[in-house]
């Protein structure tokens, strides 16, 4: 897994950039997307008819349900699928033996996926009409980059332990409901808010949270949850690739 | 380097209890094309990913162009061409993609893309999604993927299998050709035919063992104890002549007659070979 060189790495990244825009994987941001766009919606007519402006806090509840969506649906369950779909159209065999090293499949396998989610995410600030200042967005972005981080690499360890794309959804299912849901429903939940704490989806959460206002801020508690979530994974996936490689056979 | 590009010394393989490989040794020089023949089971796809450095061997030492397999690691495959049944393509991607990704991998031009499209057949189709190509179609491809950076060693597990006979023989042709221009080619195949008509030497192998190695010519002669001919004269008759005298009296009496319209020795093939070798037939 040790050689790495520009060019296989580049080839690889944009194949997964492609594979990001067919429509079995563009459907993951679009859904994002789509979603915050139709609650900006509702939460504006119910606004508008009980004769009020929209609040920014409205706002942020309808961008922070797209944020984990696309967090997880684009950085996990893409990534996951993508590596599974590699193995039951076994093109990746073709690919490992054809002298790209595992790392060279890890990073471009990755990257593409990581960049794909920060866009969404910014995206998402500006489709649910936030409006954060230059450092606003300089923290979004690298908020959402730490998390794509963490959201890819479990991608990965999903994909490496499934055979198939029907099984890499089946078990992505419910890692990925947990990690949309607790964030949603800390909103509303005390218990809820304390474990979203603990989750990466939640920290993005909490930021979102932050840009509305003048002072947008980030925990270093919740850079911590996040930075020990992508050790954590990153080691499962060492420990599970030492063990099977990217295809167990 | 020397022109051995293969060699097996004594590989062992065994999953659990169960021994797949017993005790392997072949050699495959530059140029020439070895085949491993035996039915389904008998351990050929299980070679060729030890010496691919895609599967560890329990014990003995195989070397692919002077590298032990221990020591492979991904650079050797920018020496090596691998077509075997689970060679998948990229669906989505055309023909044309398919091969351009693989080219930026191994740093190959765009020339040399279109020069295998064009040889493998497959240029008209360049354009079409490689999910929509017939097997044959996505078996050549496959193949011009394995060759796109010219590789000295080549390894086909069954390249011809469940093809239309036309196909074959243009994956035929095409591996002559390569076998002229020095690559070394590693065969695993059920079809004597094919390996009769490739093989520079062929491994008979059977639950894990090679049982005969030799040139296909070698092989049938050894075996060939029986002299027989078989001759069709021109009354219509049919007959199988053997070594007796009283055969031999016939048979020069029709050619003295000039009634003999065909005489053929009936030497034994590869699968009889194979056959009388392991008391199975090769399917």
């Amino acid at each position: 897994m040790t050689s790495f060189h520009g060019k296989r790495f580049a080839a690889v990244c944009a194949m997964k950039w492609r594979t990001l825009f067919s429509k079995n994987f563009i459907a993951m941001p679009l859904f994002s997307i789509g979603i915050t766009l139709v609650m900006n919606l509702v939460y504006g007519s119910i606004s508008s008819s009980r004769g009020n402006e929209m609040t920014d806090a409205l706002r942020v509840m309808a961008v922070g349900t797209g944020v984990v969506m696309n967090s997880t649906m684009t950085g996990i369950l893409c990534t996951g699928m993508a590596l599974a779909e590699e193995k039951e159209k076994h093109t990746l065999r073709a690919l490992m033996t054809s002298s790209v090293s595992g790392l060279e499949f890890f990073f471009g396998s990755v990257a593409p996926v990581a960049v794909m989610t920060v866009i969404v995410n910014c995206i998402l600030v500006l489709a649910g009409g936030l409006m954060p200042t230059p450092a606003g967005w300089l923290l979004w972005i690298g908020v959402s980059a730490l998390c794509a981080a963490a959201a890819v690499v479990t991608g990965m360890i999903f994909g490496i332990c499934a055979k198939d794309q029907v099984t890499a959804s089946t078990i992505m299912s419910l890692p990925m409901l947990v990690l949309v849901m607790i964030p949603v429903f800390g909103e509303f939940n005390e218990t809820m808010a304390r474990i979203s704490k603990c989750l990466f989806t939640g920290v993005l959460q909490e930021t979102l949270n932050t840009l509305a206002g003048e002072a947008p801020a980030v925990r270093v508690s919740g850079l911590l949850v996040i930075a020990a979530e992508i050790a954590a994974a990153a080691v499962i996936f060492v420990l599970v690739y030492r063990r099977n490689g990217y295809d167990k056979d | 380097m020397t022109d051995e590009y293969i060699r097996l010394d004594h590989i062992s393989k065994s999953f659990g209890q169960t021994q797949v490989l017993k005790d392997l040794d072949a050699v495959l020089h530059r140029g020439e094309i070895l085949g491993f023949l035996g039915p389904s089971g008998a351990g050929k796809t299980t070679t060729i990913r030890i010496l691919t450095g895609q599967l560890k061997a329990t014990s003995g030492d195989a070397y692919v162009l002077g590298i032990h397999v221990k020591n492979i690691d991904e650079t050797i495959y920018e020496q090596i061409g691998i077509v075997t049944d689970q060679s998948g393509v990229y669906e989505r991607l055309s023909v044309w993609d398919n091969l351009k990704y693989f080219a930026q991998i191994h740093g190959v031009s765009a020339g040399r893309t279109e020069e295998i499209l064009k040889r493998v057949g497959l240029w008209e189709h360049r354009k079409k999604p490689a999910g929509k190509l017939s097997k044959g179609q996505a078996q050549r491809l496959v193949l011009s993927r394995a060759v796109l950076h010219r590789p000295k060693v080549l390894f086909l597990d069954e390249p011809t299998s469940g093809l239309d006979p036309s196909t074959a023989l243009d994956i035929h042709s095409l591996l002559l050709e390569m076998k002229e221009a020095g690559m070394a080619i590693f065969l695993t195949t059920h079809n004597m035919e094919e390996a009769t008509k490739l093989c520079d030497h062929v491994a008979l192998l059977n639950d894990g063992k090679i049982v005969e190695y030799g040139t296909p010519e070698e092989l049938c002669q050894r075996y060939n104890r029986e002299k027989r001919y078989r001759i069709r004269l021109s009354d219509g008759t049919k007959r199988i002549l053997g070594q007796t005298q009283e055969d031999i009296t016939t048979l020069a009496d029709a050619l003295g007659r000039d009634a003999v319209l065909s005489l053929h020795s009936c030497e034994p093939t590869l699968e009889s070979v194979f056959l009388t070798v392991t008391g199975r037939a090769l399917t």
